[in-house]
C-alpha cells in the first residue's frame, strides 16, 4: 500500500516535469496562433486572446508581402531537391552499404568529412562557382531554380543515413534475388526501395525542412523576387514592416503550414528514422 | 565481362552523381576558398595579395608566431608528461612537470593572443568570443534537459508518444517562422511574452533582443549599481545573445531527446536487473549504469552540437537587432556581412578559412579529451 501511493506520487511529479517542459515547447505556437488572429491594438495592449478572430489578417499578409510568389517558389525548390536527393542518396548509399569494391571506405570517409564543414567557409567560393557556370554555361544559375537546389543534392547525412539501413537488411534476400536471375539495379529498386520507406521518408523531410529554412545562400542568389523563396520573403516582411506584430505572426504561420503538416503525415517514420542516426554501426 | 568488372562499374556508376556534386560544391570549395582569400576579389579576380588578408584578420606575423609558438610547446609538455607516465616515474615528478604549462601558455597568451586581439580584425575576435559564448550557453543546458526529459520518458508511461511529438514541433518548425515569433517574444515592448512574464515575476521589463549591455550588467543595473567597471560588458554574453540562447535550448531540446530515447532503449535489461539485485537506489543506477551506457551518445549529440553552433545563421541573422550592436555577431553572421554588405570575397574567404582551422582544430580535441571518457561497451 505505502509503496503504491509513493510510486504514485512520483508517477504524477514525472507528469508535471514533463507537462512543464510541453508548456514551454508548445506556447510559442499559442502565442503565435493567438497574435495572428488579433486586431493591431490588441497585439499592443496585454491580451492573451483575440476578442474576434480576424481571419483577414492571413489575407492581407499573403497580399502585402507577396508570399503568394514566395510561397509557390519555395513549394518548387523543395520538391525539386527533396526528389534531386532522394535519387542520388538511393544511389549512392546502395553500393557504400551493400557491395564490395576497392576505394569503398575511403569514398565514405570523404563523403562523412564534409559533413564538417561548415556552410559559411564554403558558401563564398561557391557563390564565385554559381557566377561561373552562370558566365560559361547557357543556363541561367543566377536567379533561378538550379542554384537553389543542384548544390544541396548530395546530402552526406542522407547517404549516411540510408546506408546505416541498407547495412542492416538480411543479406538472404539478395541471395535470393541473384538466383532468380536479378542484378544490383533490379535488386535495388524492386526490393531495397520499398523496404527503405522510413528513412527515405525521414531523408525527404530533411531535406524539405532544409530547403525551406535556407535564407543565406538564397539571399545571395537571387537578387529579384522571381524565384526568391519564403525564408526571405518573410525575413524581409519581418525587417520592413516593424511593427505590425499580427502581420508578421499570419506570415510565420503561413510558412510554418506546409512542413508541420508534412510532419504530422509521417511523424512515426520520421522519429523512427532519426533515432537510427545516432545510434552506432 | 566477368561480374567482378560488371560490380565495379555499377557501383561507381551509382556513386559518380553524388560524387560530382559532392566534389564540386562541398570539397573544392576548401581549396578554393584558400585560393580566393590570397587575392583582392570582388565579383573578379582582382589582384595577388598573399597572406594580407591573413594579416589583416589575424593580427602582426610575431603574434600569431608567438600564438602557434605556444600552442606547440602546450603540445610537447603534453607529450613529455605521457611518456614520464608511461615510463613509470614518481608521480611527483609527474605533478612537478606540470610547471612547464606556465612558460607554454605565457608564450601563447602574453606573447600571442594580447598582441593577435590588438593588431587583427576585432570582428573576427568578437565573433569568436560570441560563438564561444553561444557554445558555452547552449551545449550543457541543451544536452542536460533532454538527457533529464529522456529519462523521465523512457519510463514506459501513458502518453509517452504525445510528449515525444510535442518536444519534437519547435525542431521540426522552420527556423526562419520560429525565429520571427520568438522576436516579438523577446522584444523590448511591454506587451512582450517575455516582459509579461517577468514582471509577473516582479522584475522590471528588458529591452531582451535589443539589449547589448551583459547580462550581468544589466544585473548590477537592477540592483542599483548605476557605474560598473567597463570590462563587466566585455566579459560576459549579452542580454541579446542570451536571448538567443533560450531560442537555440528551445529548438534543440526535442531532437535530442529523441535521440537520447533511441540511446537509452538501446541498453539491454539485464544490467538493470543486476543493478537491482545489487540494491542500487534510483540515483546510483542512472549514475553507473545509464549515464555511461548512454555516453556514446551524448558524445554524438555534442560533437553535433558543436559544429551546429559554428554553422548557426539563419536565426541568428533573423534574430539581430540594431540594439544589440555586435553582440550576437557570431563568426558565420561576421563572414557573410564581408560578402553580402561589402562585397569582399577574398577577406571573407580568409575569415572563413580561419573558422575552418579553429573546426577542425576544436573537433580534434573534442575527440582527444572526451572521446577517451566514453563508454562503448564490451
Amino acid at each position: 500500500m505505502g509503496t503504491n501511493s509513493k510510486l504514485r506520487g512520483r508517477t504524477y511529479l514525472v507528469y508535471i516535469g514533463l507537462g512543464l517542459g510541453g508548456v514551454v515547447a508548445g506556447l510559442p505556437f499559442v502565442w503565435m496562433l493567438m497574435a495572428s488572429l488579433m486586431t493591431r491594438g490588441e497585439t499592443l495592449r496585454r491580451v492573451f486572446a483575440p476578442e474576434s478572430i480576424q481571419w483577414a489578417n492571413y489575407l492581407q499578409a499573403w497580399h502585402e508581402a507577396d508570399f503568394g510568389l514566395y510561397f509557390e517558389n519555395s513549394l518548387i525548390v523543395a520538391a525539386v531537391q527533396v526528389v534531386g536527393t532522394l535519387f542520388f542518396s538511393l544511389l549512392s548509399a546502395y553500393p557504400l552499404a551493400r557491395m564490395e569494391f576497392r576505394g569503398r571506405d575511403t569514398v565514405f570517409a570523404c563523403i562523412l568529412a564534409t559533413l564538417m564543414i561548415p556552410e559559411t567557409v564554403t558558401m563564398v567560393p561557391n557563390f564565385l562557382t554559381i557566377i561561373w557556370l552562370h558566365r560559361t554555361t547557357p543556363f541561367a544559375w543566377l536567379n533561378s531554380w538550379p542554384s537553389l537546389t543542384i548544390p544541396f543534392m548530395a546530402s552526406a547525412f542522407s547517404i549516411f543515413l540510408l546506408r546505416q539501413f541498407m547495412r542492416g537488411v538480411p543479406n538472404e534476400l539478395w541471395e535470393a534475388a541473384r538466383i532468380d536471375g536479378a542484378g544490383h539495379v533490379r535488386f535495388l529498386f524492386q526490393i531495397m526501395l520499398p523496404l527503405c520507406r522510413a528513412p527515405l521518408l525521414t531523408v525527404a523531410m530533411f531535406t524539405f525542412i532544409g530547403s525551406w529554412n535556407s535564407l543565406a545562400w538564397p539571399l545571395l542568389v537571387t537578387n529579384t523576387p522571381t524565384w526568391r523563396p519564403i525564408s526571405v520573403g518573410l525575413q524581409q516582411f519581418v525587417s520592413e514592416a516593424g511593427a505590425e506584430v499580427h502581420l508578421q505572426m499570419a506570415g510565420a504561420v503561413i510558412a510554418t503550414f506546409p512542413v508541420l503538416l508534412t510532419y504530422f503525415l509521417i511523424q512515426k517514420e520520421f522519429t523512427e528514422g532519426i533515432s537510427m542516426s545516432g545510434l552506432k554501426g | 565481362m566477368d561480374t567482378r568488372t560488371k560490380d565495379k562499374i555499377i557501383a561507381w556508376g551509382f556513386l559518380t552523381p553524388a560524387l560530382v556534386v559532392l566534389t564540386a560544391f562541398g570539397l573544392f570549395p576548401i581549396g578554393y576558398a584558400f585560393f580566393v582569400s590570397l587575392h583582392n576579389w570582388r565579383i573578379k579576380r582582382e589582384s595577388l595579395v598573399g597572406f594580407q588578408h591573413y594579416g589583416r584578420a589575424l593580427g602582426d606575423l610575431q603574434y600569431v608566431l608567438c600564438f602557434a609558438l605556444g600552442i606547440v610547446l602546450l603540445w610537447c609538455v603534453s607529450r613529455l608528461r605521457q611518456f614520464l607516465k608511461k615510463r613509470g616515474y614518481s608521480s611527483s615528478l609527474c605533478h612537478l612537470s606540470a610547471v612547464l604549462y606556465v612558460p607554454a601558455l605565457w608564450f601563447l597568451v602574453n606573447l600571442g593572443l594580447d598582441g593577435m586581439l590588438e593588431t587583427g580584425d576585432p570582428r573576427l575576435y568578437n565573433g569568436f568570443k560570441v560563438t564561444f559564448f553561444y557554445a558555452l550557453g547552449t551545449i550543457p543546458l541543451q544536452l542536460g534537459i533532454a538527457l533529464s526529459l529522456a529519462y523521465l520518458l523512457f519510463k514506459s508511461l501513458r502518453g509517452k508518444s504525445v510528449f515525444r511529438v510535442m518536444f519534437f514541433l519547435p525542431y521540426v518548425t522552420p527556423v526562419i517562422a520560429s525565429a520571427v515569433v520568438f522576436r516579438t517574444i523577446f522584444s523590448p515592448h511591454p506587451s512582450s511574452l517575455a516582459n509579461r512574464f517577468w514582471e509577473l515575476l516582479g522584475f522590471e521589463g528588458q529591452r531582451w533582443l535589443y539589449e547589448s549591455r551583459s547580462i550581468v550588467a544589466v544585473m548590477l543595473q537592477a540592483a542599483g549599481l548605476e557605474t560598473y567597471p567597463s570590462w563587466v560588458d566585455s566579459a560576459f554574453p549579452s542580454l541579446a545573445l542570451v536571448s538567443i540562447v533560450l531560442y537555440n535550448i528551445w529548438v534543440y531540446v526535442g531532437y535530442d531527446t529523441v535521440i537520447l530515447l533511441a540511446g537509452l532503449s538501446s541498453i539491454p535489461q539485464h544490467y538493470y536487473e543486476a543493478a537491482e539485485i545489487d540494491g542500487a537506489n534510483g540515483w546510483q543506477v542512472f549514475r553507473h549504469v545509464t549515464l555511461p551506457l548512454v555516453s556514446p551518445t551524448l558524445f554524438f549529440l555534442s560533437m553535433v552540437a558543436v559544429i551546429g553552433t559554428f554553422k548557426a545563421f539563419n536565426h541568428i541573422y533573423i534574430l539581430r537587432t540594431p540594439g544589440a550592436r555586435d553582440s550576437v555577431d557570431v563568426l558565420s553572421v561576421a563572414i557573410f556581412d564581408q560578402i553580402f554588405e561589402f562585397h569582399n570575397a577574398g577577406y571573407a574567404s580568409a575569415m572563413a578559412f580561419v573558422l575552418f582551422i579553429a573546426i577542425l582544430a576544436i573537433t580534434f580535441l573534442q575527440n582527444r579529451v572526451l572521446g577517451k571518457r566514453v563508454f562503448y561497451g564490451d
